[in-house]
């Protein structure tokens, strides 16, 4: 019995090691990004189980969400515009990104370049940013709604929701 | 500016002085290992033998010192914190360029097979015979490039240092995001630890029984677990403060050099129990010696760093 001791508990140690990598494994995951799309096209987003890269909340809805996709096909999700907008300034290949946004009066995805993006929408971060594919009155490019999110220009900021809101 | 410190002067100085040693070895080296042959009775093996045994005293001199310097490079880069805006530790110098983690993690590698190198010769030098005497200049071989290497990275780091844009403290390199987890496997802390403890125990086995396989693997795994259980959870009970997530910090005198007393004792313990294994496959013998010292190491280790969260506990009754 005590030679087969140390096999016994190195064993155990095992099967303890094992346990834990399973249980991990066994518990649900949040996917942040997705590797290969080199189709470059949007993902089906799995709602509850995709992460936003820049804020940490899950993807519950499909409207106002995004998706960013590399040069080398890794793909993030963002359940707001507003944080791709963040999350994307500093990124070394933010020009050759190709981005796709959900937009709320199609619901088709849609190049992000080519939305454009009403200022006072309900959206998860209430940054107020929702992507259309046609134009209306006081609705703006791409580029404005990134300047706007860096320069805190949004709903988020009671300043500028009471000014956009037109409360005084 | 790096270079009117007084520490990098120094560092520089000896590092050169070293590389300069060591290439004069080389040099030698190569010479030896083209010649040697032990059977030989001729006056040139004779004079190859007198020769290796004043290389072999330069590298062991050499390759000692630089088991010094690497403590020494560790508290040079904390001395620089000063000098590099926004850094608060080791971590900030460390990380204020793209070079630093790679140069310290290459220190890291060769200091082991410094270590490897000196218990080899000092096996070798113990047989009459010379056994590993080429196996332990190859070994040399490969240390002297790579100390070429982290000569390179040495000085393409200390130029590039940073001193006047700020650069990022320990709090925002190791903490947590609240995006993604740092731990890898996505493990929670609690499971982390559960690991930790049990890669302990198979070291436990693995010494106390001499299985050189299972002493290699458990201690690479306990190497890279312990790493991560320091980081995210020993080390906050170290500066007593759940957000402080930090490998470096506690080598400072605030917490009583107690860093160099947790990484010294995690390498060395993780150092023969890996060395144990390689030492068996290159020699072909059993070294008791190096599996005792694992033991007492990694156990010094396990102990130092749970008597820090015991301790809190009982002075506040709670956990952190």
């Amino acid at each position: 019995m005590k030679k087969f001791l140390p096999y016994i508990f190195i064993l155990l140690i095992m099967a303890g090691i094992i346990t834990i990598f399973l249980s991990r494994a066994s518990q649900q995951q949040m996917l942040t990004v997705h590797e290969g799309n080199t189709e470059y096209k949007p993902l089906p987003i799995k709602l509850g189980h995709y992460q936003d890269t820049q804020c940490g909340m899950p993807i519950e809805h499909l409207m106002n969400s995004a998706q960013a996709i590399a040069p080398n096909g890794k793909t993030w999700f963002f359940d707001d515009v507003g944080c791709l907008a963040i999350w994307m300034q500093d990124k070394e290949f933010k020009d050759k990104l190709i981005i796709w946004v959900y937009a709320k009066d199609t619901k088709t995805w849609i190049d992000a370049h080519k939305a454009w993006y009403s200022l006072t929408d309900k959206t998860p971060m209430h940054y107020g940013f929702s992507a259309h594919t046609n134009k209306k009155e006081n609705y703006i490019d791409f580029v404005s709604m990134q300047l706007r999110m860096l320069r805190n220009e949004n709903m988020s900021n009671p300043h500028f929701r009471r000014e956009l809101l037109g409360e005084h | 500016m790096i270079f009117f410190s007084n520490s990098v002067i120094v560092f520089i100085f000896i590092e050169a002085l070293l590389l300069l040693l060591l290439s004069i070895a080389f040099i030698n080296v190569v010479g030896i290992l083209k010649s040697w042959d032990f059977s030989a009775t001729s006056t040139k093996q004779y004079l190859l033998e007198k020769r290796s045994y004043l290389v072999l005293l330069i590298i062991f001199f050499t390759l000692g010192f630089k088991i010094i310097l690497l403590p020494y490079f560790i508290y040079m880069i904390d001395e620089l914190n000063v000098l590099v805006p926004g850094a608060m530790c080791a971590a900030g110098v460390i990380n204020s360029n793209i070079y630093g983690v790679y140069l310290l993690s290459l220190k890291v590698r060769i200091l082991f097979l410094v270590g490897l190198w000196i218990i080899l010769n000092h096996y070798d030098l113990q047989a009459k015979d010379y056994p590993f005497f080429k196996k332990k200049l190859w070994l040399f071989i490969l240390i002297f490039f790579l100390i070429i290497a982290e000569s390179i990275l040495d000085i393409f780091y200390l130029i590039n240092i940073v001193t006047d844009t700020p650069v990022s403290c320990c709090s925002a390199i190791y903490g947590v995001s609240g995006i993604s987890n740092p731990i890898p496997f996505d493990l929670h802390v609690s499971e982390l630890l559960g690991l930790f403890y049990l890669l302990y125990g198979l070291t436990l086995i693995s010494a106390l029984y001499r299985y050189a396989l299972l002493s290699l693997f458990s201690n690479m795994a306990f190497l890279y677990s312990a790493y991560y259980s320091v980081v995210y959870f020993f080390g906050t009970y170290v500066y007593e403060l759940p957000t402080h997530l930090c490998p470096f910090c506690m080598l400072q005198a605030e917490y009583f050099y107690s860093g160099y007393f947790i990484w010294g004792t995690l390498f060395l313990g993780t150092f023969f129990g890996i060395s144990a294994a390689l030492l068996q496959y290159i020699t072909g013998k059993e070294i008791k010696k190096m599996y005792r010292y694992s033991l007492a190491f990694n156990s010094a280790f396990i102990l130092f760093c749970s008597s820090y969260v015991l301790l809190y506990y009982i002075r506040n009754g709670v956990f952190l």
